[in-house]
């Protein structure tokens, strides 16, 4: 799995494969196994989340792969009054911008009553599949068929 | 190197309509060449902006529009970035015209968005966003800004009812515009009472989906004279492009830093300073976009880019005297989005050549027009147009 793959970029050709963390499928493979990883530039420090072979920030390609915190606190939040096709059993629901305890961030659902969220709540992310969450299994794309979701629950 | 210039520019009507979007581009192309020889005898090539082929199932939307004016074996190009696909098409004209690679380049805009209802215009519009994690959040556009308003209302002290001043002001300038969509005034209790789509945003903090077609033909100052446009055109004098992240959670949520990137480097091609610009088209496609790019092409103060609907005297300190999308911008004018960076062009020409109705700002030599893409400034298109000569 993902381990014996090159943690630290720059990348070289042969890395990039469906096993790398620096891929989605790697990335979602290791979600699927309960690790939330980030790329890390060893440069300027820039969380990259889902990881990826350059940092935006400054540049560097030396980027290394470093497991996430599950906490973290909600930097901004609304309510999806009007959903994409696939989330039409959802909705109404609530989504955030999270900024993890190692100061990565990431957007998701949250699974709690919309008033329950509010900026500076603190939140736990959960890892589940989208079949069972309602959300229509047809809107996934072939490759995208065995990734988790993740969602955040109101700690 | 050549001046490129403005002699002409056409809009189809804005709405919703039974035409697809091929004739709304004959209408279009018909305004702007409607005192001009034919297409073929002034075209050399085409660039046209079209976010999505989910609409009407069609690319190649190129040659499509090359054929439909009659152009044969010109190059022609669809370019795409979500909404800033008509500034995209514009800054490849400007751009060609500029290098004398071209002397005539038509850069045009199409969109046919009510083709598939709301829900057709929601998930097509949803695919500009990051998919790994934001679109498989069910996030959507609205839901995108909104994160964007919910935290610029928590960091400056601003509130649902000032964002709806933006909605009533441009919704007031497009009552002025015989191209808006919307030609109604709105009053704030109206916006305030609208449902909410995605708090803090509701129904009138958005733009609306809209069917319509833009072209703005850019030449050398030579080809504008022999067309005999000397009276009506305008000159770009700067035009460039910058990216921000695609994904919400990793951008800065109150600073829209491509948009900066962006406008400064147009101003600089131009040599002048922010506030130097009489007239502004900037891309409200919610409400809460007018006040972060006021605060982003440095029009204002940080936290007060809110203040655009005051006149000048009354707005803080740090403020320039820029009149911001007196088109009615998105909100009001419309935002058929691959035509809307072109629709912005077409306001700074009736602006600046003194055809601007009851909406004319007396005096406005210069103008920003600012386009953006995906969620704000993920990608942004900045033009400075200015009179000729």
């Amino acid at each position: 799995m993902s381990e014996n793959h090159t943690q630290t970029g720059p990348l070289a050709r042969e890395d990039v494969d469906t096993e790398s963390p620096f891929t989605l499928p790697g990335f979602f493979a290791a979600m699927a196994e309960g690790r939330l990883l980030a790329g890390v530039c060893t440069d300027c420090g820039q969380h990259l989340l889902p990881p990826r072979p350059a940092c935006y920030a400054c540049g560097s390609r030396a980027v290394t792969i470093e497991e996430q915190p599950r906490t973290g606190t909600v930097e901004s939040h609304t309510v999806v009054y009007r959903p994409p096709s696939a989330f039409a059993d959802l909705a109404p629901f609530p989504v955030a911008v999270v900024e993890l305890d190692s100061g990565a961030r990431l957007t998701g659902r949250v699974d709690a009553p919309t008033e329950d969220v509010e900026i500076g709540s603190s939140v736990t992310l959960a890892i589940r599949d989208p079949e069972s969450e309602g959300i229509d299994p047809a809107a996934a794309l072939s490759y995208e068929a065995d990734w988790p979701l993740h969602v955040f629950e109101v700690a | 190197m050549p001046t490129p210039t403005i002699p002409a520019v056409g809009s189809s009507d804005l709405g919703r309509t039974d035409l697809p979007g091929r004739d709304l581009f004959s209408a279009a192309l018909a305004e702007a060449f409607a005192d001009l020889p034919d297409p073929a005898t002034v075209v050399d090539a085409v660039y046209v902006g079209s976010q999505s082929e989910r609409y009407e199932n069609q690319i190649m939307y190129g040659t499509l529009v090359a054929e439909w004016a009659g152009l044969r074996n010109v190059p022609a190009e669809r370019v795409e970035a979500c909404a800033a696909a008509g500034a995209l098409a514009l800054k490849n004209a400007v751009r060609d015209v500029r290098a004398g690679v071209h002397d005539a380049v038509l850069a045009c805009g199409v969109e046919k968005m009510t083709a598939g209802g709301t829900e057709g215009a929601t998930n097509a519009l949803a695919a500009a966003f990051e998919r790994a994690l934001e679109q498989r959040s069910g996030i959507t556009a609205p839901s995108q800004y909104a994160l964007l308003a919910r935290r610029y209302c928590h960091e400056f002290d601003v509130g649902e009812d000032d964002l709806a001043e933006i909605a009533v002001k441009n919704h007031r300038n497009g009552a002025a515009n015989p191209r808006a969509m919307f030609r109604d005034e709105v009053d704030v209790e109206t916006v305030l009472g609208s449902d909410y789509v995605a708090p803090p945003l509701k129904l009138f903090d958005c733009a609306p989906v809209t069917d319509g077609a833009a072209a703005v033909l850019v030449t050398t100052e030579e080809v504008a004279s022999d067309l005999g446009a000397e009276e009506d055109t305008v000159e770009v004098a700067g035009a460039s492009v910058a990216v921000n992240n695609l994904a919400v959670a990793e951008r800065d949520l109150t600073y829209v830093e491509g948009a900066n990137a962006a406008a400064n480097r147009a101003y600089d091609q131009a040599g002048i300073a922010p506030g130097d610009v009489d007239v502004a088209e900037v891309h409200d496609a919610f409400t809460v976009c007018e006040a972060l790019l006021a605060e982003a092409v440095e029009f204002a103060p940080e936290g007060r880019g809110v203040e655009s609907p005051l006149a000048p005297a009354e707005r803080s300190e740090g403020w320039t005297d820029v009149r911001i999308n007196t088109s009615g911008g998105l909100k009001a004018r419309g935002h058929p989005i691959g035509a809307t960076g072109l629709m912005q062009a077409i306001e700074a020409y009736e602006q600046l050549t003194g055809q601007a109705g009851d909406r004319q700002v007396e005096g406005a030599d210069t103008a920003l027009l600012v386009n953006e893409g995906g969620l704000a400034d993920a990608a942004t298109a900045a033009h400075v147009l200015r009179v000729a000569g």
